[in-house]
C-alpha cells in the first residue's frame, strides 16, 4: 500500500456529495464480562466527500474510541467502518490521523517531520522537500522549516501534525481534538486556518472535538454524542455561509446554533459530571 | 485481517486469570535462566578450562558458605566492616544534610559550590585512602573518614536537589497562611523531602559500605575486605566466592531495608 | 528582589568568583598553618609545594603515558557496555516476560559492589589490563541497559500511534519512531556507564597496583612523596572531573531533540 499518489487531489475521488466514509452501527465494548462498558453504542453516520463533519460530546462518550475505530488502531469492533466497500480493521492509508496529543517528532526539523509519510514510502529527497514546502506554507509556517518542534509554541507544533497528515493527501482527514491544549484565541485562529485549508483543498474531515463554538465554527454538520454508552443523540445541520472565518463567532445565526447544540449537550455533560463524582465518593469509601 | 463484516471472537479471559498466568510464566523465566547459569557454570567447572579451582563446582561453594557462616572470624569481621559503615553513613549524613540544606536554600551558595560537589561526586575516592591513612591511621578511623566521604556527596547532592523540587506553591501556600519559619520547616519543607533525603541515604549507604569494604582490601587488619584479601591470598577460591556471595547479598539488604523504610514512611 | 539593579549576588560571575576564591583562601590559610607549624608538616605538604609538584609528576612520573593506558581501558570497557548493553535494552523492551522477569536482577546487579571482586577477576583473567576492564565492564553494563530499556518504554504513546496511523513495518516503527526517541536516555546510560567504568579502571589500578593514574598514586604514596601524591590525586580528579563535563556536553547537545 505505497503508492505515491499524484499530486492532484481531485483525480479518482468520488463527486462531491457521495459518502466517503461510513458508519454503521458499531458498538464497541471494554472490559470483561462483568464489569463491561460500553464506549460506543449503535452509532451510525455518514461523511461526504468534501464535508467538514464534527463529532462532539461531553468527556467519556466515546469520541476517541470512535477515533481509534475509523482511524484503525482499534481493530475489533462490532458494526462497520466503511471505506471505498473496504471494512476498516487497520490503518487504513485514505484516513490521515491527527491526534489530540503533541504528537511531532521532537529529534526532527518541522520539514522532515512533515515530509516523514513520504519518507516511509520511499519518495526522492528533493520531491518529498518540494511537497512538504507547499504544506508548511498552508498551514502558515513558511520559514519555519529548519526549526526543532522544542522552538515552536503548541499552536506551531500542532500545525506541523496536520501539515504531516496532509502531505500523504488523505481523502478523509480525521483529527481528534487537536486543539485542546491550546488557548482560546490561538484556537479561533488556527480554526481559520483550517476552514481555509479544507476550502482550498476540499478536504473531507471529521473532526472530534468537545468544544462548542468550534464544532460550529467550522462544520457542515455535528454529530451530538451522549454520555456514557456513547449514541448518536442528534445530527445537526450548520448552514452558515462558506468561505466562513472566524467572524462567524460573532453573528447571531453562530449563537442560535452554539444555544441549540448546547441544549442537547447539557443534559449529557452534567450527567457525566454527576457520575464521575459519585465515582469518586465511591473510590473515597473504598480507599 | 480482512474479517468483512464478521463479529471479532473473543475468548473471555478475565484479568486475574490473565495475571496469575503472567506471573507464573515470569517464574518460569527466572528459573530457566537461574538454572542456564547454573548449567553453564557447572559446565565450565568440569571441563577443566580454567586451571585448578578457578571456577569451583557449586558442590563446593555451598559447603565453603555454611562453613563461612559458623565461623566466629567471619562474623567480627562483619562487625567491624558494619560499624565502619554505620559510623561513615552518619557522619557523611550529618555533613551532607546540612551542606545539602545550605546549598538548597541559598541560591547564591548553590551556585559558588554546588558546581564543585556536583563534579568531585562521581570521582573515584578510593584514591584519596593515602591521604586519609596519613590524617587517620591505618585502622578503623581511616576507613570511616573514607567512607563518610563518599557518603557525603550523594547525600549532600539528592538534599539540595530535594530542596529545591519543593512545589513553589506550596511554600507560597504556606507564607499565605503566616506559617512562622519552624512551622515551614516542620509542616513544609521537611515532609516534601523526607524522599530525596531518603534517596542520597540510600546510595550513600551503597557507597559508605563499598568504599570502607575496598579500603579493607587495602590496608587493613580486620574487616571484611581484610577477609576477602586473607582468603584470596590462600587461593581458597570457594571461599572467596561463598563471602562475596555473602557480601552481595548484605549490600543488597541494605539497599532494600533503606528502599522499605522510604515507603513504609509515605 | 525590590531593588532595581541586579544584586551582585544574583549575577552569575560573583558566586563562581567566589567558589574559586574560597578554595585560593583555603590552600592560603593551610599554607600559613603549615609554615607556623601550627599543622604537621609530615601530614599535610604546603600547597606551593603540591602546586610545583605538578611540573615534577608529569615530567618524571609518565604521567601523559598513564591517563593514555586509563583512557584505553575506559573506553574499550565503555564501548564494551555500549555494544552490548543496547541490544540488551531492546531484548528487554522487546520480550515483555523477560523484562519482567529479569529488570530486577539487573537492577540488583547495578546497585552490587562488583569492584569488590576484584580478587577474583585477578585469578580469572590475570594481573593485566584485561581485568581491569572487564571489571569496568561488569560495572558499567547494567545502567546502559536499564537507560535503554527506560528510553524505548518511555517513547511517546501518540508517536507510536503516528506510525501505526502510517502504517509503518515493526522495522520501521523501531528505526524511526522508537530508537530515536530512546536516544537522549540511552545517552544517560552511557554518561552513567563511563563514569562508572572511570570509578572501576582508577579504583582497581590502585588497589592492585597495575598500569594507569591509580596505579600513580599508589607509588606516589608507598614512596611517601606527600606533595607528589597530593598533586596526583589532584590530576587523576581533575582529569575525572573534565571527562564528565566532556559526556554531559556530549549529554546535552542531545537532549534539545526531546
Amino acid at each position: 500500500m505505497t503508492s505515491v499518489e499524484t499530486k492532484s487531489r481531485a483525480a479518482g475521488k468520488p463527486e462531491t456529495g457521495q459518502p466517503v466514509l461510513i458508519i454503521d452501527d458499531v458498538v464497541k465494548t471494554f472490559g470483561d464480562a462483568e464489569e463491561a462498558v460500553t464506549a460506543v453504542d449503535h452509532v451510525s453516520f455518514n461523511v461526504k466527500q468534501g464535508e467538514f463533519v464534527a463529532v462532539i460530546g461531553p468527556s467519556g462518550c466515546g469520541k476517541s474510541t470512535l477515533f481509534n475505530i475509523i482511524g484503525g488502531l482499534l481493530g475489533e469492533y462490532d458494526g462497520n467502518v466503511m471505506i471505498d466497500d473496504e471494512r476498516i480493521s487497520g490503518p487504513h492509508p485514505a484516513v490521515g490521523m491527527v491526534f489530540q496529543e503533541e504528537s511531532t517528532f521532537p529529534w526532527r526539523s518541522v520539514i522532515d517531520n512533515v515530509a516523514f509519510p513520504l519518507e516511509l514510502r520511499g519518495v526522492a529527497k528533493s520531491e518529498r522537500y518540494d511537497r512538504a514546502r507547499h504544506f508548511i506554507g498552508l498551514v502558515g509556517l513558511d520559514g519555519f522549516e529548519k526549526r526543532f518542534p522544542s522552538q515552536l509554541s503548541g499552536g506551531m507544533k500542532q500545525r506541523v501534525s496536520i501539515a504531516r497528515t496532509l502531505v500523504s493527501n488523505p481523502r478523509i482527514l480525521l483529527m481528534d481534538e487537536p486543539f485542546a491544549a491550546l488557548d482560546e484565541q490561538t484556537r479561533l485562529l488556527l480554526g481559520d486556518k483550517i476552514t481555509q485549508i479544507q476550502q482550498e483543498l476540499k478536504q473531507t474531515t471529521l473532526l472530534i472535538t468537545h468544544n462548542l463554538t468550534e464544532a460550529v465554527q467550522l462544520s457542515d454538520r455535528i454529530v451530538v454524542m451522549t454520555y456514557r454508552p456513547g449514541k448518536v443523540k442528534r445530527i445537526a445541520d450548520i448552514n452558515l455561509q462558506r468561505p466562513r472565518t472566524s467572524d462567524v463567532v460573532g453573528s447571531d445565526a453562530f449563537g442560535h446554533y452554539v444555544a441549540e447544540i448546547w441544549n442537547d449537550l447539557r443534559e449529557e455533560a452534567s450527567r457525566g459530571m454527576q457520575e464521575t463524582e459519585q465515582v469518586a465518593r465511591a473510590d473515597r469509601r473504598h480507599g | 485481517m480482512a474479517s468483512t463484516g464478521a463479529i471479532a471472537m473473543r475468548v473471555p479471559v478475565s484479568r486475574a486469570v490473565r495475571e496469575r498466568r503472567e506471573t507464573r510464566n515470569v517464574f518460569y523465566v527466572r528459573a530457566i535462566v537461574a538454572l542456564a547459569i547454573v548449567a553453564i557454570w557447572e559446565g565450565i567447572s568440569w571441563s577443566g578450562l580454567f586451571f585448578g579451582d578457578v571456577v569451583p563446582s557449586l558442590a563446593k561453594i555451598i559447603p565453603a558458605l555454611f562453613k563461612l557462616l559458623v565461623n566466629p572470624a567471619f562474623w567480627a569481621n562483619l562487625q567491624i566492616t558494619l560499624v565502619e559503615a554505620a559510623a561513615s553513613l552518619a557522619i557523611g549524613a550529618i555533613a551532607g544534610i546540612v551542606v545539602g540544606i545550605l546549598l538548597g536554600s541559598s541560591r547564591f551558595f548553590g551556585a559558588a559550590f554546588e558546581p564543585y560537589v556536583y563534579y568531585l561526586s562521581p570521582t573515584p575516592r578510593i584514591i584519596l585512602f593515602p591521604i586519609m591513612i596519613m590524617w587517620f591511621g591505618v585502622g578503623i578511623a581511616s576507613k570511616i573518614a573514607l567512607g563518610a566521604l563518599s557518603s557525603f556527596f550523594a547525600i549532600a547532592l539528592s538534599t539540595a536537589a530535594g530542596m529545591r523540587q519543593i512545589d513553589k506553591v506550596l511554600i507560597r501556600v504556606g507564607r499565605s497562611f503566616r506559617a512562622t519559619p519552624w512551622q515551614m520547616a516542620t509542616k513544609i519543607y521537611l515532609p516534601a523531602m523526607r524522599l530525596p533525603v531518603l534517596t542520597g541515604i540510600r546510595l550513600g549507604l551503597g557507597n559508605a559500605l563499598i568504599t570502607a569494604l575496598l579500603a579493607e582490601t587495602k590496608l587493613s587488619n580486620q574487616g571484611l575486605g581484610f577477609m576477602i584479601m586473607q582468603i584470596y591470598t590462600r587461593f581458597d577460591m570457594p571461599t572467596l566466592y561463598a563471602l562475596l556471595i555473602v557480601v552481595f547479598f548484605i549490600a543488597g539488604a541494605c539497599n532494600a531495608v533503606i528502599g522499605m523504610i522510604a515507603r513504609s514512611t509515605k | 528582589m525590590a531593588s532595581r539593579k541586579t544584586p551582585l549576588v544574583a549575577t552569575s560571575w560573583f558566586p563562581l568568583t567566589v567558589g574559586a576564591l574560597t578554595f585560593v583562601a583555603i590552600g592560603v590559610i593551610f599554607e600559613i598553618l603549615l609554615r607556623t607549624d601550627v599543622l604537621n608538616r609530615y601530614i599535610i605538604p604546603l600547597p606551593s609545594e603540591v602546586l610545583l609538584a605538578f611540573e615534577r609528576i608529569v615530567v618524571e612520573e609518565g604521567v601523559l603515558t598513564r591517563t593514555g593506558v586509563s583512557a584505553f581501558e575506559v573506553l574499550t570497557a565503555g564501548l564494551a557496555c555500549v555494544i552490548v548493553g543496547v541490544p540488551l535494552g531492546v531484548l528487554l523492551y522487546r520480550f515483555d516476560i523477560v523484562r519482567r522477569a529479569l529488570e530486577d536482577w539487573i537492577a540488583a546487579l547495578a546497585a552490587a559492589p562488583i569492584v569488590l571482586a576484584f580478587p577474583l577477576f585477578l585469578v580469572l583473567f590475570g594481573r593485566g589490563s584485561t581485568t581491569v576492564i572487564v571489571i569496568a565492564f561488569a560495572y558499567g553494563l547494567a545502567p546502559v541497559v536499564l537507560k535503554t530499556l527506560e528510553g524505548l518504554i518511555e517513547t511517546r504513546r501518540v508517536l507510536i500511534n503516528v506510525g501505526k496511523s502510517l502504517n509503518m513495518s515493526q522495522t520501521q516503527m523501531f528505526w524511526k519512531i522508537l530508537f530515536p526517541s530512546a536516544i537522549p536516555s540511552i545517552f544517560t546510560g552511557i554518561r552513567l556507564s563511563w563514569t562508572f567504568c572511570v570509578i572501576a579502571v582508577i579504583g582497581v589500578e590502585f588497589l592492585v597496583n597495575l598500569g594507569g593514574l591509580g596505579q600513580l598514586i599508589n607509588d606516589l604514596a608507598e614512596r611517601y612523596d606527600m606533595p607528589g601524591t597530593y598533586a596526583g590525586i589532584g590530576f587523576v580528579i581533575l582529569v575525572s572531573v573534565i571527562f564528565f563535563i566532556i559526556l554531559e556536553w556530549i549529554e546535552k547537545w542531545l537532549q534539545p531533540a526531546r
